[in-house]
Parts: structure tokens; C-alpha cells; sequence
């Protein structure tokens, strides 16, 4: 599950998806959102830059190497809560939302959740009853000049989630990519020189 | 130059240097909002690579990051680019204010040009404002045609003969490490 890429044909656009794992991407991610809800929707800065940036993960989806969409993830003990979901507007029309959703459960499924939930503008409940989400209850609320419903979508366990009991280099990977050898494990063929240690102790031993 | 907003809905206008990072991505989040969001420039044309080899002047109303303001700094004139404001926001001179403080910050450094490219559809909004094409008339024929057009830091200190012609200085300052983002595809 390291990227989604689809684009079989020349005239399909090239999809690729990862987890923003660098300043960069990160960048990219925020400069979409206020693309998006900023310019298109007058969001105010401060509330669509609210404070949880830093808590969260951020996923970015590429069109033929270009910036063209993102999800904001957060993670609770009992649900992954996706955000500030975006398509460029150019970008629109494509279906490319399907393939960030997916990817974003699929990632959610890795780390062993079994729920996402997420505020959804009502307007889009039908797009997102396709992807598999229902309504928690009838409250309709109000927050940056939109009307949201609270909405759910349950997960099939993953077999092979991250747990307890998955190797502990397992848990160090990077998260988009579990099944790859990750950076730290190949710094385990360095040994464990104690390099915290005195100079002294470490020629003793 | 026009008169300049002090505040707007009772909320205080002022402007600032972006120092740290927080004040970077605000600058980049206004650029964003209209760039991106509004008129439907390509992230790559926007952030073109010299994001951190340029000053970003921030407006504030009140708290609100309201517009920004990219300038770049050459040998013979200072750069203001990538001017945006908020759309809420517009139509109180807020432009203006952060062209100014860009103005102030040139003089600082003992700049006596500022030069920018503006489209022909913005000639009006420029030539109020005191600035002045760098190469009289030419043909007008096609609407995304680029002019350069400069302006004295000092207004008592008309500028020099400008002998720049205006294709030197466009679009020679290449991205020589872009590796990451692939490179813009605006040509000038």
C-alpha cells in the first residue's frame, strides 16, 4: 500500500497518494487546504489553521505529479477522524476523491482502526453514502459558515494490523509504508555502540 | 499614494516582516487562497522555488492574515511579487499598504528601484500608483503579455536611466537544485 497509482491509458491522469512526510509536503497539504477553503469558501485563517495541524497526519494526492488534493487525519482511541478533505479545483470531476478515501481507510486499517468518522458538509451525503458512511444520528450542526452531519463508515479488521505483538521494527516504519525495511532497521546493522556512554565505559566493555 | 487604510470593520490594519515560520505559512496561505484558490494557478507555477530566497511582508486585520506580498532582492531594484489580498478584504487599499512597507523596507537597505511585472489588465491599478512602464508603449495585442514597469523608493529621487532592457532581467534566475517540485511552465 505504499502508493496508489492508477492512470492505465495516456489520457488517464497519473494518481499518486502518500503520507506527507516531509516540510514540503506538508506545505503542499496546508497551501491546498487554503486554496480550497480559504479562497473558495472564505474560510477565516484561524479557523482553518486551527491548532491541530501538529497533532495530526496529513495525507497528499498527486495528479500527474502535481499538488491536487489532501486529508487531514486525526487519530482517537476508538475512531480515525478524517478533515479538510480537498480536490483542487482543476481536478475536479475526475472521481479522485474515491482513491484518497480508500487510501485513507486503507491506512486507518494498517494501524489496526476499525472506524473512521468525520463532519461532513450535508451537501456532500450523497457522494459520501457511495463511499460507505451513514449518518450517527440526526443532529445537524454549524461551524465556518457551513451545515454538517456527523457521519461513520466501519472498517473491515486488517489480520495483519499493527499490535502488540507485531515485530517492534514493524511499529518503527514508516507509517504508509509497514512493509517495506524502513531506515532503523538497517541502522541495527550498525550494533548498539552505546554512543551515550563515556568514552571510558565503552572501551571497558 | 492613495490613502491607506488604517482599519477596517474597527479591526486595526498593519503589516509585517515574516520572521518565522508561522508568519511564512501565513504569507503562503493568503498566496494560496487567491493564487490557487481563486484564480486556478498550478501549485508549481506558485511556489516556484524562490519562496526562501525572498522577504514575504504579511497584512494583518486585526488577528486575520489578510494579505501578503513576495519581494525578491537583485542588485539594481528590489522585486515585489505575488501581491494578495483575502477577497473580504479588498477594495480598503490594503495593496497599497504592504507596497509601502515594501517601499520603506527598500529605502532601509538603501535600494532606489523597485521593479515589477504586472498583466495588462492591472496596467491602471499600477500607473495610479505611481509607477511607470519601463519600456515606453509598445503593441498591446496579446491580454497575458507581461510589462515591467518601476517605481522610485524616494519619490523625490526620480530614478536613474534605466538601460535594463526588460527581457535581462525576467527570467534568469533559474532553479538550479529544483529537484522536488517539478519546475513552472510560466515562461514570461
Amino acid at each position: 500500500m505504499v502508493e496508489l497509482i492508477s492512470g492505465r491509458t495516456a489520457c488517464e491522469p497519473a494518481v499518486t497518494i502518500k503520507l506527507a512526510s516531509t516540510s514540503d509536503e506538508l506545505l503542499q497539504c496546508f497551501a491546498l487546504r487554503a486554496a480550497v477553503f480559504m479562497g473558495e469558501q472564505a474560510c477565516p485563517y484561524w479557523e482553518e489553521f486551527d491548532g491541530n495541524d501538529y497533532a495530526a497526519s496529513h495525507v497528499i494526492m498527486y495528479v500527474d505529479g502535481e499538488p491536487a488534493g489532501c486529508m487531514r487525519l486525526r487519530w482517537f482511541q476508538s475512531f480515525c477522524k478524517f478533515e479538510r478533505c480537498v480536490v483542487l479545483r482543476r481536478y475536479r470531476g475526475l472521481g479522485i476523491h474515491h482513491a484518497i478515501n480508500s487510501w485513507c481507510k486503507q491506512f486507518a486499517r494498517r494501524k489496526g482502526f476499525t472506524k473512521v468518522y468525520l463532519h461532513l458538509q450535508t451537501r456532500h451525503m450523497p457522494m459520501m453514502e457511495k463511499e460507505g458512511f451513514r449518518r450517527v444520528d440526526d443532529k445537524v450542526f454549524k461551524f465556518s459558515d457551513h451545515e454538517y452531519y456527523a457521519i461513520y463508515c466501519d472498517l473491515e479488521a486488517d489480520e495483519s494490523a499493527v499490535d502488540l505483538a507485531s515485530d517492534p521494527m514493524v511499529v518503527n516504519r514508516p507509517e504508509d509504508r509497514l512493509e517495506v525495511e524502513g531506515i532503523l532497521e538497517k541502522s541495527g546493522q550498525r550494533g548498539a555502540s552505546n554512543p551515550h556512554a563515556p568514552y571510558i565505559s565503552r572501551l571497558a566493555n | 499614494m492613495s490613502t491607506i487604510a488604517q482599519s477596517i470593520g474597527g479591526e486595526a490594519v498593519t503589516t509585517k516582516l515574516a520572521m518565522r515560520m508561522e508568519d511564512s505559512l501565513q504569507a503562503f496561505a493568503v498566496r494560496a487562497a487567491c493564487f490557487i484558490g481563486e484564480l486556478d494557478v498550478p501549485f508549481s507555477e506558485e511556489f516556484d522555488g524562490h519562496d526562501f530566497g525572498a522577504t514575504h511582508i504579511i497584512a494583518y486585520v486585526g488577528d486575520e492574515p489578510a494579505g501578503a506580498l513576495r519581494v525578491r532582492w537583485f542588485q539594481s531594484f528590489a522585486m515585489p511579487e505575488r501581491l494578495a489580498v483575502i477577497q473580504r478584504f479588498r477594495g480598503h487599499n490594503v495593496g497599497a499598504l504592504l507596497l509601502d512597507r515594501c517601499r520603506a523596507l527598500a529605502e532601509s537597505r538603501g535600494c532606489n528601484m523597485l521593479y515589477v511585472q504586472v498583466l495588462p489588465s492591472d496596467l491602471k491599478y499600477w500607473e495610479k500608483q505611481g509607477w511607470r512602464r519601463l519600456v515606453a508603449e509598445e503593441g498591446s495585442g496579446n491580454p497575458k503579455r507581461i510589462i515591467a514597469m518601476v517605481k522610485a523608493v524616494d519619490p523625490n529621487k526620480p530614478l536613474p536611466d534605466v538601460e535594463a532592457p526588460e527581457a535581462v532581467v525576467l527570467h534568469r534566475e533559474s532553479q538550479l537544485d529544483s529537484t522536488g517540485i517539478p519546475r513552472g511552465t510560466v515562461s514570461n
